[in-house]
């Protein structure tokens, strides 16, 4: 299949600099790809991103869309192709959210109730609520609502291709957090061809399908997938980009629905007290979790938690009263989805009491748990598997699909 | 002998007509000057020469007396003369420099990041000046207008010397026969015209801008 975008040979040479901006960069993006371009400042990344929109013109190679030479075509009627998101946003201050989100159908001269409810979608798609939002100016959005209303008006005629350059760069990290996972689910609905810029390694791993690494003499230096870059970094450059906790990083690229889940013990809310001492001595696990009649988990107990006096309580109803004799039990805090990565799985870990991290499903519903054991043997396949090539290419293939 | 007071009642039937006459040259000038001084300044605001030249050329304009500029438009074919239209040309070269600086000022001062975007989603090169720069500009250029007004309301009264319209001919009449009776009153009544009609003139500069000011950049 032909790629959706194709770089031959681009560079940039700024006039009355001696070095190119950019250097005879190669790539091939297949279609629906999340490709982000990462490297330290000065590297090229904007200017390679300008580019493909020629926003810049390039000095010399070719760049192709779908196949397409578009190096030389009307650079207004390809960017109505090309979405582009920029870090500031860039919304337009004087016009309201749905003017913002309508201006490439406006361009593109569709008619107007057509553009209504492609603006109504496109809010509802990133999370704004179209009646709240549609006719709110900019300066009446948070940052993280602006960003979301960006990358709505980008999609705005629902071109192939979106761009965005540092789009999470000016957030706040809690926030660029929650923007990231959002945008990470959007693009499982919309699949896009992503081209995102950024300068942060690990918002690079989080993101990207495949990531392509500038070196300072503004050429690619690396392009593969997250896993082959933190595991086998091309040269020394790729190496100290990475930075330490290569091994770390790669807890982002698993998810905790992809590895062998390990049992805990658990009872039943209703269980009372002696069955549950008694469960907990057969056990060799110091905690027990709680579960209610839908199997989620309720609490933790431990035998300190029991009554000393067995006989002072009868059965347990949940949540069980915390004194007067009564069970005490820990609340959970550390559950986690199938789809969290390793890496919160290892998080919620280490901040519990218990070092377990119980799993659930979309119900609540528990799957299994990831401890120390289960992180262990999931570390280790991750890195045999690695040795050998394969993975990687099955994940590209299926990239690909 | 009639009193100050009484002369300027009799008269006020005049103000009032030299007041309409001049509130219209005003703005007729104003209207040129605003044509002329936003497109100088959209052709110009990208380029730092040809922007200071512009600039240079209109601020010397408004260092030429206007005494002066009146009296050499007379021999001129076509924007020259006697009446209405020297005056007019005059006032329209003198409103120049305020209205072509601060739409420069105002072009210059939308945000990169915005015209990036318009352009980064394919507006046309004068779209992008239409729809978004020239709005988001608005503010910076109505002021300039608002300052050229005040400044020609004034300059106007001279226009009576080369037989134009407005309340320089009350002030002109008066001086003429200082000494003689009604002539204060008539000079004094023909001045605090003038300063009512800059302040009309004012509020209604401040009724456009409330309306005429995108919704989105008010800051109310
Ligand atoms: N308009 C310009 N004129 C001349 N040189 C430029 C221009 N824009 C960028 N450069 C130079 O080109 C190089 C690449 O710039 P670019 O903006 O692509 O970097 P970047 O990788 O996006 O960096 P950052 O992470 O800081 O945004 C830099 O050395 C920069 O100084
Ligand atoms: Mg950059």
């Amino acid at each position: 299949m032909e790629a959706m975008i194709r770089l031959e040979d681009l560079t940039k040479r700024y006039p009355g600099q001696a070095e190119p901006a950019v250097d005879g960069v190669n790539m091939s993006i297949p279609e629906g790809e999340f490709v982000v371009l990462v490297g330290p400042s000065g590297c090229g990344k904007t200017t390679t991103l300008k580019m493909l929109n020629r926003l810049i013109e390039p000095t010399s190679g070719r760049i192709f869309l779908e196949g397409e030479d578009v190096t030389d075509v009307n650079p207004n009627q390809l960017r109505r192709r090309i979405g582009y998101v920029i870090q500031q946003v860039g919304l337009f201050p004087h016009q309201t959210i749905a003017d913002n989100i309508a201006t490439v159908p406006r361009l593109l001269g569709w008619d107007r109730r057509r553009i209504n409810e492609r603006v109504d979608e496109l809010l509802d798609l990133v999370g704004l609520e179209p009646a709240t939002y549609r006719d709110r100016y900019p300066k009446a959005l948070s940052g993280g609502q602006r960003q979301r209303a960006g990358v709505a008006r980008a999609m705005g005629a629902d071109p192939p291709v979106l761009l965005m350059d540092e789009p999470f760069g000016a957030i706040d990290p809690i926030t660029r957090d929650r923007l990231q996972n959002e945008f990470l689910r959007l693009q499982e609905e919309i699949r896009k061809t992503i081209v995102f810029v950024t300068h942060d390694i690990d918002e690079a791993v989080k993101m990207g399908d495949r990531i392509a690494i500038f070196n300072d003499e503004h050429q690619i230096a690396q392009f593969d997938i997250p896993e082959a870059l933190l595991t086998a970094p091309a040269d020394d450059f790729v190496r100290d980009f990475i930075g330490t906790g290569a091994a770390v990083k790669r807890l982002h690229l698993s998810r905790v629905g992809d590895i062998e889940l390990a049992d805990w013990p658990t009872a039943s809310t209703a269980t009372d007290p002696a069955s549950l001492r008694r469960r907990l001595t057969e056990s060799p696990r110091s905690w027990l979790l709680l579960l209610d009649q839908e199997r989620r988990p309720a609490g933790w107990v431990t035998s300190q938690s029991l009554p000393s006096d067995a006989k002072a309580a009868g059965s347990l109803a949940w949540p069980a009263p915390s004194s007067g004799g009564g069970l005490r039990t820990e609340p959970v805090t550390e559950a986690v989805s199938r789809d969290a990565t390793l890496y919160e799985a290892l998080d919620q870990m280490l901040g519990s009491r218990v070092f377990c991290a119980p799993v659930v499903d979309d119900q609540g519903a528990l799957c299994g748990v990831v401890d120390v054991d289960a992180l262990a043997k999931a570390i280790h396949e991750m890195r045999s598997s690695q040795n050998g090539d394969a993975p990687a290419g099955e994940r590209t293939e299926e990239e690909v699909g | 002998m009639p009193t100050f007071l009484e002369i300027l009642s009799r008269q006020w039937p005049r103000f009032l007509e030299e007041s309409i006459e001049h509130i219209q040259l005003v703005l007729a000038s104003i209207a040129v000057a605003t044509v002329i001084g936003v497109v100088l300044a959209v052709l110009t605001y990208q380029h730092e020469r040809a922007a200071s030249i512009v600039l240079a050329i209109t601020s010397g304009i408004l260092t030429i007396p206007s005494f002066a500029l009146f009296a050499l438009l007379i021999p001129l074919p076509l924007v020259g003369g006697l009446g209405f239209r020297p005056a007019w040309v005059a006032l329209s070269a003198y409103a120049l420099m305020p209205i072509v600086r601060n739409t420069i000022v105002g072009l210059r001062g939308v945000e990169a990041d915005i015209v990036e975007s318009a352009r980064g989603m394919g507006m046309s090169r004068w779209r992008q000046l239409l729809r978004i720069e020239m709005p988001l500009a608005w503010p910076v250029v109505i002021a300039g207008i608002r300052i050229a007004t005040l400044l020609i309301v004034s300059i106007a009264a001279i226009a009576a010397l080369v037989g134009g319209p407005g309340l320089g001919n009350s002030i002109l009449a008066g001086l003429a026969r200082i000494g003689g009776a009604g002539a204060v009153p008539l000079a004094v009544g023909g001045t605090v015209a003038i300063v009512l009609v800059a302040l009309v003139l004012d509020l209604f500069y401040l009724a456009i801008a409330r309306f005429t000011v995108p919704a989105g950049i008010r800051h109310d």
